[in-house]
């Protein structure tokens, strides 16, 4: 069965400090820091695009696990921020990494549930075609698309990306995921010139939707939340995780929270999260994901280390 | 407005966690002014639709800077 071996990082350098924006925003250092939970928002180059930052990610992981590219059959990008609306970004980074013509790519649009998505998504994809080895890529550089006098999302977003290696022989498998859309809401969380967010129906859609999820997917693996060892929520905001972890009677010590350094970086913010603890789960460790956001939509899973 | 909507919202506020002491709140002065930011105001409307049973659309939200507004809006609207 595939599972998620390594996972190799990219935050860019450059960052962008909140600090210097609160007269602007008529904010202060407690808001920014305590609420919103970004002090700082890592900020790409503006040349550079979703593929330039997935292959600096492939090349951390290349820091933390041998690779050989001939071994790679799948090669997955989880963007909306694609380099090109024709071709895939996928396929950029395929050929920026001269992985095998045998080598599948595809991309997988969805903001902050897509990497939980993906991870049901790919690991089926690998097992159903006898694969062993295959990358998650996740990019999606908002700093093209916000506007930065937009107060409900110039603090918030920030570049970067990771790619998860899945293998057949990884310990870290999923036990089973929850998903979900309510494409009802999918203006409040678009971009047509430039990001806009309704806030306050974002927060309702999670405040309302992630603890059941939560709840819906314990049930469905017959597990109760005493029995997840780690929670790593979407870092949507920590005012958002602290709600949740509230409504979904988590013990907050359990709840993984650091996004200050560089801010929400969308479909990266789980799997930056998860790349500090992945050597470090015990056997029998079981941890929960959960994305959510544009669509609206999210994802849930349970991962048990083996 | 009721005492009752007043203390309805008061204990939506303290159950929330959005200030130290709601009881301390002036209930004609905005609440932006009395340490409820943004994000609270967004949390507190959640819980009042939740826990009242209604629904505060975004076009009525502006209107709504006080606690005495707010019970004015929640009696009219039930």
């Amino acid at each position: 069965m595939i599972g998620v071996a390594q996972i190799g990082c990219y935050i860019p350098e450059k960052k962008l400090s909140n600090l210097d924006l609160l007269e602007k925003f008529k904010t202060d250092e407690a808001f920014v820091r305590d609420k919103i939970g970004v002090v700082q928002r890592a900020r790409k180059e503006k040349d550079e695009k979703a593929s330039d930052l997935c292959i600096k990610a492939f090349e951390n992981l290349l820091t933390k696990q041998n690779i050989r590219s001939e071994e790679i059959e799948c090669c997955v990008v989880v963007t909306q921020n694609p380099d090109f609306n024709i071709p895939h970004t996928s396929a950029i980074v395929h050929g920026a990494l001269d992985l095998p013509e045998s080598c599948a790519s595809f991309d997988i649009s969805l903001g902050c549930s897509g990497y939980v998505y993906a991870l049901s998504v790919v690991t089926a994809f690998m097992q159903a075609n006898g694969m062993n080895r295959g990358l998650i890529f996740t990019a999606d550089p908002y700093s093209d698309i916000v506007d930065e006098n937009d107060k409900n999302t110039a603090l918030i977003f920030g570049d970067a990306a990771t790619v998860t290696l899945l293998d057949a022989d990884a310990k870290l498998k999923p036990l089973g995921f929850d998903f979900g859309t309510k494409g009802s809401g999918f203006k409040n969380l678009i971009s047509q010139d430039k990001l806009y967010m309704n806030g306050r129906a974002v927060f309702n859609f999670t405040a309302s939707t992630i603890p059941d999820s939560i709840h819906k997917l314990l049930d469905k693996l017959k597990l109760n939340k005493e029995q997840v060892d780690k929670w790593y929520f979407h870092q949507g905001s920590k005012y958002i995780v602290d709600t949740i972890t509230k409504r979904a009677g988590l013990d907050k010590e359990q709840v993984i929270f650091d996004m200050y350094e560089y801010g929400n970086t969308i479909s990266s913010s789980i799997p930056l999260l998860l790349s500090k603890d992945i050597l470090h789960f015990q056997k029998g460790q079981k941890i929960a994901l959960s994305g959510f956001g544009v669509g609206l939509s999210w994802a849930s899973a349970i991962l048990e280390q083996s | 407005m009721s005492d009752i909507t007043i203390q309805k919202i008061l204990n939506v506020i303290t159950a929330a966690n959005i200030v130290k002491d709601a009881k301390a709140l002036e209930l004609d002065k905005p609440l932006s002014e009395q340490g409820v930011d943004s994000l609270d105001f967004s949390g507190l409307l959640f819980s009042l639709e939740e826990t009242l049973d209604i629904l505060i659309p975004d076009e009525d939200v502006d209107g709504l800077l006080t606690i005495n507004d707010i019970a004015i809006y929640i009696d009219t609207n039930k």
